[in-house]
């Protein structure tokens, strides 16, 4: 669609003001995977609630605004294995590797830093390979 | 007040993704299907988030947040394995499924059963991820584990034996403000070099200087090593391969300042016996 990309502007400017807002007022990086790991592997601690209230915020607030323009799409696939696999591989990951489209994509890029950069080129690398070759190679997705 | 902001902040984000179309994993797909189909659609999200945050970027040196506490310090410039496989998984599973961790929480409400399942798969994948971090720091340092034992010869100066990288926190810990290398490059492996553990020391806020001894050089050593200690604004620990180069450059030049048995004496309770010196420290002190 010719909306498409002013959306997806727009959209955009949200995620990085909401960025900019948590780094300036909470001193934090706004790294979804951070947010939601530490709070599942424990190493919060007793720092657990800012992190919550973020989740309370990023998962409460979409829902309200999907029933208000009734409803969304995610359009996910309704095979079983690359749920599963995708969201193993995507947890473990984006843990490991310490960020992910928000952290190193978002708040890395925009600082300049190696990590951030390297980590942005290999997964939208590897992305873009995983489509070529299970789309277009294999059929599967 | 840092509860409210930080959901406000969860808000603003979820909301942002739903409008961009990061929900969305028939875009998110298209968008990484560069040989095919291509949707250039989400470059737009990623210019758009990059850049208030770019800006917000620039307000934090030297300053604070408003809330309080300390701004994140300086990113690490170290490429490891974990990040690089990290990445290199995240990148299979999101191009498998559409979804990154942000729009899998943002789209709980309305993403049904499938979304469900990949968010218990997402975070089972981030409940193990401690247990395989350790796995692969394990295999790392393999082959070049740390010898790291330190032995205090005095208030400001101490010595060990090779350190490695991952050593740093508990040489900040025990209150050491700079790391001297007392070793040749020539003599260890890649991951051992001044240059991995300078880089590792100056990231833990540490000063790293380097003066490699070889017994050939032994003399021309002492005025470099001093000036390091001089240049120190706290105790400094040297290392090499046991530790004996470190405490006879340091003897040497400490010849002048104090008699050789209590240099002597000093060296020999952290573990060298360094007798063999005392007619050089002798002629030193003369000189």
């Amino acid at each position: 669609m010719q909306t498409d990309w002013i959306w997806a502007l727009i959209g955009g400017g949200l995620i990085g003001t909401a960025a900019a807002l948590y780094l300036l007022v909470n001193g934090r990086i706004m790294g979804a995977s951070g947010v939601v790991g530490e709070l599942v592997d424990g190493s919060a601690g007793r720092n657990w609630a800012e992190p919550a209230a973020f989740l309370a915020g990023l998962i409460g607030v979409p829902a309200a605004l999907a029933w208000i323009i009734g409803g969304a799409d995610t359009h996910l696939t309704d095979a079983l294995w690359p749920v599963l696999l995708g969201g193993v591989m995507v947890g473990l990951g984006t843990r490991l590797a310490n960020g992910c489209t928000s952290g190193h994509g978002v708040c890395g890029i925009s600082r300049l830093s190696l990590r951030g950069i390297v980590a942005t080129l290999v997964y939208i690398g590897i992305g873009a390979a995983c489509m070529l070759a299970l789309r277009h190679g294999l059929g599967l997705i | 007040m840092r509860l409210l902001f930080a959901a406000l902040a969860g808000s603003i984000f979820g909301t942002g993704l739903l409008l961009s179309g990061m929900t969305d994993t028939v875009k998110v797909q298209g968008w990484l299907d560069f040989f095919g189909n291509w949707d250039p659609a989400l470059a737009f999200v990623m210019g758009g988030a990059i850049l208030p945050m770019a800006v917000a970027w620039r307000f934090t040196p030297n300053r604070q947040p408003v809330l309080g506490g300390a701004f994140p310090g300086r990113p690490s410039t170290q490429l490891d394995t974990k990040l690089i496989g990290g990445s290199v998984l995240f990148g299979m599973g999101w191009a498998l499924t559409g979804l990154c961790p942000g729009p899998a929480l943002a789209s709980l409400s309305w993403g049904g059963t499938g979304g469900l399942l990949f968010l218990a798969a997402m975070l089972a994948g981030m409940w193990a991820a401690p247990m395989v971090r350790t796995r692969l720091d394990g295999v790392a340092a393999r082959g070049y584990s740390s010898k790291m034992d330190i032995r205090p010869i005095s208030p400001a100066y101490a010595v060990s034996p090779q350190i490695a990288p991952e050593d740093m926190p508990a040489i900040v810990a025990a209150g050491f403000k700079t790391v001297l290398c007392n070793r040749p490059d020539a003599e260890v492996p890649p991951g051992l070099q001044a240059a991995a553990i300078g880089a590792a020391a100056k990231a833990a806020g540490l000063r790293f200087v380097e003066n490699p001894i070889t017994h050939q050089t032994l003399a021309q050593t002492v005025a470099p090593q001093y000036a390091a200690m001089a240049g120190s604004d706290g105790p400094v620990l040297a290392y090499c391969a046991s530790g004996t180069r470190s405490s006879i450059v340091w003897s040497l030049g400490q010849a002048k300042l104090q008699p050789a048995d209590a240099i002597i004496a000093a060296t020999a309770k952290a573990g060298y016996e360094l007798s063999g010196l005392r007619a050089q420290l002798d002629e030193l002190a003369k000189g």
